[in-house]
């Protein structure tokens, strides 16, 4: 049933396939980045192609950056500060994955980092230990080594008000995956803190006459909003009136339909369609498929589940699978 | 959504979550584990997931990192995948179902287009004309063309049994439960010409069948097959009772050729081989009387019946001195009277007994109701635990619910099956067709046909060998297909040129020009990246992508000012003649012609000291100064550059009307910088200035020149 892909050497703690499946990387304890190809797009055997020594200290994250800016990678390592990394051959050289950016925090840790794209712009959400989230867009598209800070912020409904420093343990980030320009940008962000404001998931989406990011949803029942949260993610949608998004917390993996027309207040409407508990694991990560119908999770269990609504609208473990040697 | 276990998994009792979909289900549901095998040792700290194309689902394994210098060898992880949703039970292979996947879309495509050329007549408010064919029958090729895909199951029943290697059913080709399903939906919905002999069309299925319906019970066909596997040690088969019961068995059934091949007394042989069926035709090879019409039938039947009657009283039996063959004989004159209790006896499963009574007890029996009442009694004599399939999707077209037999197909035959057979079930039912056209809130505002339509189409998106057909079904899709082709359209790798071509082509096809402009553009930043500049420049180009292509206009432009001699000037040149000169390109490209040329004459003049070249580099600096295409965030450059010529020791080069004109520029420039978006060369900070300064200086000798 299971088709073996890829070995992976000893020390390596993460990874992460791009955008066409087709290229893994993977990071570890001693901080190098490996990437792996198969030698043609039919085969299914990925060896290992190339290596950088992204840091001092292991690489705890790896995330791609969209194909329209080249293959390259965000690296978050466990210092708390993160890296850009791009293959590049210069003039006439071999291929190498050479050093971009690295963006440094005095005080707080990068805990996540994500990417946008919105017709040409390629913007960066990453969130910070300290609660805060700062937005960052690339200047020129050729190259990944100019930044410019587009807006800072915390995880809070009321975007006057202002927390003092937090203690965040992990944050979640995950863009709303549109592909028409009719849309706004926007993304869901969650953390698990010690500070209750700033956990609940809110969806900010960026607007566009007053060029500043507004918290637009809040995906929490009102009970709920204290609560820590392990993972976001916002499924892909091929058609629906509505857009999909997963949030785990303690309680279990909700499902939320989020409305597309603003109310008076600009907010957009939510509801929570289901909870799905019964699961005695803090999630890690959530993963929706290309069609936005199967969520499939893994979590301290070990297990990987898989998500699904039948006919009726009624959300269910569909399977689940348990890894064994 | 259906479908979504792994391949190995299928057919699985009813507790099986595979398929699921099942719309009468309730809430609660339990979820089957499946082992992931990884083969690493323990102990695991993570585990990560990620789809890839379709339904593949990727899972990293990750071992707790091991400090031990002594473990250094050992692997520290591993990613395998899985693919969910081949809901099929092994029985067809991986090449067989793409064969099957690949040969399907023809027809799909045929029925859509039709469908499409009727719905417009329909609206049009035209009749059809009097040559087109009933919708049936449209339905009817395709489901031939498709069944014609999955295999020709037919068995060769009648074989001789004195023969012990060549003894009762002999397959010409495994029949395979896809096939078998495919039939019964064809028949019971399409067929409309078959709708008067249904009964018979069931026996045809079950002899060409019987060797699939069979898990924990034996079937006729079973027992069939293992006494022809101990008929090489008996000595005189009549004298075993086993061998009576077979031939008894077969009789019930309807395998008449196996019975009258099989050395029977001529009088039960003959009439055996008299028995009237209410049929059209019979295939050749086999037995029975053929009637079309019922009056006849109802004659024949009852001549049939009378001449048994008065054979099992005849004073033969008091003749026949072989016990066994005297007790098997009568045994299947009982059978063919109709003897219930006999049936019973000499059939295994239920829809054998089924078959016995159509054949035996009830030949008339018409319409889905009484067909499921009559199932009804022989499950109940019958009872199965755990029906197969074939079985749970014939009781649910019996029944006439058609949400169990479209979860039935799903769960039992896979995404394939009922993406393609709900063309059969609307043709046959109008229920049927509100059912799956029907658009439901729940699902996001589609179908139940767009749904497993989209499914089907991920499933087909899993294997690079069948994405490429994947589009047909989507764009079938009303709602939602367009949609997941742009998502798997884009996840497409793009390095390789013939791979892209492909690609774009696709686009074309289904007029997704954004898409086929956002894969060049991944095309082009790709080669840009690895260093083949030309490509990357002619895909950026391609797709109009000015953003990137004025940057790289700008990276040539830094270029070119920078050094004007050695290798990577050559690289720039090539790349500036690539670029072209129209001026298509936000700030046109034909200034860098220009500026290459200015360059080139001043290098001339400064090296060589030469006033005929320092003229020259005049004129293409005004030339560059004048032309409108000119981007203004070079002109700056361009200028500090000319400060060489504006103080050019041998007198003025530069006239008091040039002078003017690069002053006024020089002018509009300092209040542009005043613009948030203007862009500063990167110049020294004096650079102004000293061209400010220049310019003065040039000027009153101009004048005092022109004097």
């Amino acid at each position: 049933m299971e088709k073996s892909l890829a070995t992976l050497d000893n020390g390596t703690t993460c990874s992460a396939w791009n955008y066409s499946g087709q290229r893994l990387a993977t990071g570890s304890v001693d901080g190098t980045l490996s990437i792996f190809d198969s030698c043609d797009p039919a085969s299914t055997s990925f060896k290992c192609t190339s290596k950088a020594r992204v840091g001092e200290s292991g690489v705890v994250k790896v995330v791609w950056i969209p194909p329209l800016f080249g293959d390259a990678v965000a690296c978050i390592d466990g210092n708390g500060s993160s890296s850009l990394w791009e293959e590049l051959a210069e003039d006439a050289q071999a291929v190498e994955w050479k050093h971009c950016k690295s963006f440094q925090s005095n005080s707080a840790k990068v805990l996540d980092v994500q990417f946008g794209v919105f017709r040409t712009i390629l913007k960066m959400v990453v969130a910070y230990s300290g609660g805060q989230v700062k937005v960052y867009e690339l200047s020129n598209p050729l190259e990944l080594k100019n930044w410019q800070l587009q807006a800072e912020f915390q995880n809070l409904t009321d975007s006057v008000a202002k927390l003092a420093k937090a203690s965040c343990f992990s944050a979640s980030v995950s863009w709303n995956p549109q592909r028409g320009d009719g849309q706004e940008m926007s993304f869901v962000l969650g953390f698990n803190s010690d500070t209750p404001q700033l956990n609940s998931s809110k969806v900010w989406e960026f607007d566009l006459d007053h060029q500043r990011w507004v918290p637009v949803a809040e995906l929490a029942l009102p009970e709920d909003r204290k609560d820590q949260v392990f993972s976001v993610a916002w499924a892909p949608n091929i058609g629906r009136p509505y857009e999909v998004i997963a949030v785990a917390t303690h309680k279990g993996i909700a499902i939320w339909h989020l409305g597309s027309n603003p109310d008076t207040d600009g907010r957009l409407s939510v509801e929570r369609v289901a909870l799905l508990s019964g699961y005695e694991a803090e999630v890690w990560q959530m993963e929706w498929d290309m069609s936005g119908m199967t969520l499939a999770t893994t979590g301290t269990d070990g297990m990987v589940r898989l998500w699904q609504s039948n006919l009726n609208g009624i959300w269910h473990e569909q399977a689940a699978f348990e890894p064994a040697t | 959504m259906p479908g979504l276990a792994p391949g190995d998994s299928a057919g699985g009792g009813p507790d099986s979550v595979n398929g699921t979909l099942v719309p009468y289900s309730s809430d609660s549901h339990v979820s089957a584990i499946y082992p992931l095998r990884h083969g690493l040792n323990p102990p695991i700290s993570r585990v990560s997931v990620s789809w890839g194309r379709g339904n593949s689902l990727r899972v990293s394994v990750f071992r707790q990192p091991d400090s031990d210098p002594k473990s250094d060898g050992e692997v520290g992880g591993k990613v395998v995948e899985v693919t969910l949703g081949k809901s099929r039970d092994g029985e067809i292979s991986d090449a067989q179902w793409r064969k099957i996947a690949y040969g399907s879309v023809s027809p799909f495509a045929l029925l859509q287009s039709r469908k499409n050329s009727t719905a417009s007549l329909s609206r049009m408010q035209l009749s059809p004309s009097p040559y087109h064919l009933e919708w049936w029958e449209y339905v009817m090729e395709y489901s031939k063309d498709i069944g014609s895909l999955l295999g020709d199951p037919k068995t060769a029943l009648a074989t001789l049994i004195e023969d012990p290697n060549e003894v009762f059913p002999k397959k010409v080709e495994e029949p395979s439960s896809l096939k078998a399903a495919w039939e019964l939906m064809e028949m019971f919905y399409v067929d409309k010409l078959s709708q008067a002999w249904l009964p018979e069309r069931l026996v045809d299925w079950l002899a060409d069948y019987n060797s699939l319906i069979s898990i924990d019970l034996p079937t006729v066909h079973s027992k069939l097959v293992e006494f022809q596997n101990q008929i090489v040690t008996l000595q005189v088969i009549e004298d075993d009772p086993r061998y009576w019961d077979l031939i008894s068995s077969a009789l019930a059934v309807g395998w008449l050729e196996i019975v009258t091949e099989n050395g029977l007394v001529e009088a039960v042989a003959v009439l055996i081989s008299k028995m009237p069926r209410m049929r059209p035709a019979i295939d050749a090879g086999k037995i029975g009387e053929c009637f079309k019409a019922k009056p006849d039938f109802v004659k024949a039947w009852e001549r049939w019946r009378a001449q048994i009657t008065k054979l099992d009283s005849s004073a033969f039996w008091i003749q026949c001195d072989h016990r066994q063959t005297r007790e098997g004989l009568k045994n299947m004159l009982q059978i063919m009277l109709g003897n219930v209790d006999v049936l019973c006896s000499s059939t295994c499963h239920w829809m054998e007994l089924y078959i016995s009574h159509f054949l035996y007890i009830r030949p008339f029996t018409a319409g889905l109701e009484s067909m499921y009442s009559l199932a009804q009694k022989c499950f109940r004599l019958k009872h199965t635990s755990n029906p197969h399939k074939l079985m749970r999707l014939m009781i649910g077209i019996l029944g006439e619910n058609n949400e169990v037999v479209l979860a039935e197909c799903s769960r039992g035959f896979g995404t394939w099956m009922v993406a393609h057979a709900i063309e059969l079930l609307t043709a046959g039912s109008n229920e049927a067709d509100i059912l799956v056209h029907e658009e439901r809130e729940d699902l996001g505002g589609i179908s139940l046909e767009e749904l497993h339509r989209l499914v089907y189409a991920q499933l087909l998106s899993s294997h690079l060998l069948t994405w490429q057909i994947a589009p047909i079904y989507l764009t079938s899709c009303m709602r939602q297909g367009m949609g997941l082709l742009e998502i798997l359209l884009l996840k497409q790798p793009v390095q390789e040129n013939q791979m892209l071509l492909k690609n774009l082509e696709i686009c074309r096809l289904y007029e997704l020009d954004g898409i086929s402009s956002h894969l060049m553009e991944i095309s082009g930043m790709y080669h840009w990246k690895h260093g083949r500049k030309g490509c990357a420049v002619f895909w950026l180009q391609q797709a109009h992508d000015e953003v990137r292509l004025s940057g790289i206009a700008s990276q040539l432009f830094d270029s070119v000012g920078k050094s004007i001699s050695g290798e990577s000037f050559k690289q720039w040149e090539g790349l500036i003649e690539l670029l072209g000169s129209e001026g298509q390109l936000a700030g046109g490209l034909d200034f860098l012609h220009k500026y290459r040329d200015f360059k080139k004459c001043l290098q001339h003049a400064e090296s060589r000291k030469d006033a005929d070249a320092a003229r020259q580099a005049v004129e293409s600096l005004m030339s560059l100064m004048r032309n409108a295409s000119t981007p203004q965030r070079f002109w700056l450059p361009i200028l500090y550059d000319a400060v060489k010529l504006l103080s050019w020791d041998e007198g003025p080069l530069i006239n008091v009307g040039q002078t003017n004109l690069l002053l006024n520029k020089l002018q509009e420039l300092s209040v542009a910088r005043l613009r948030p978006d203007f862009v500063e060369a990167e110049l020294p900070t004096q650079a102004l200035n000293h061209v400010r300064y220049s310019l003065a200086t040039n000027l009153g000798r101009a004048i005092l020149g022109e004097l």
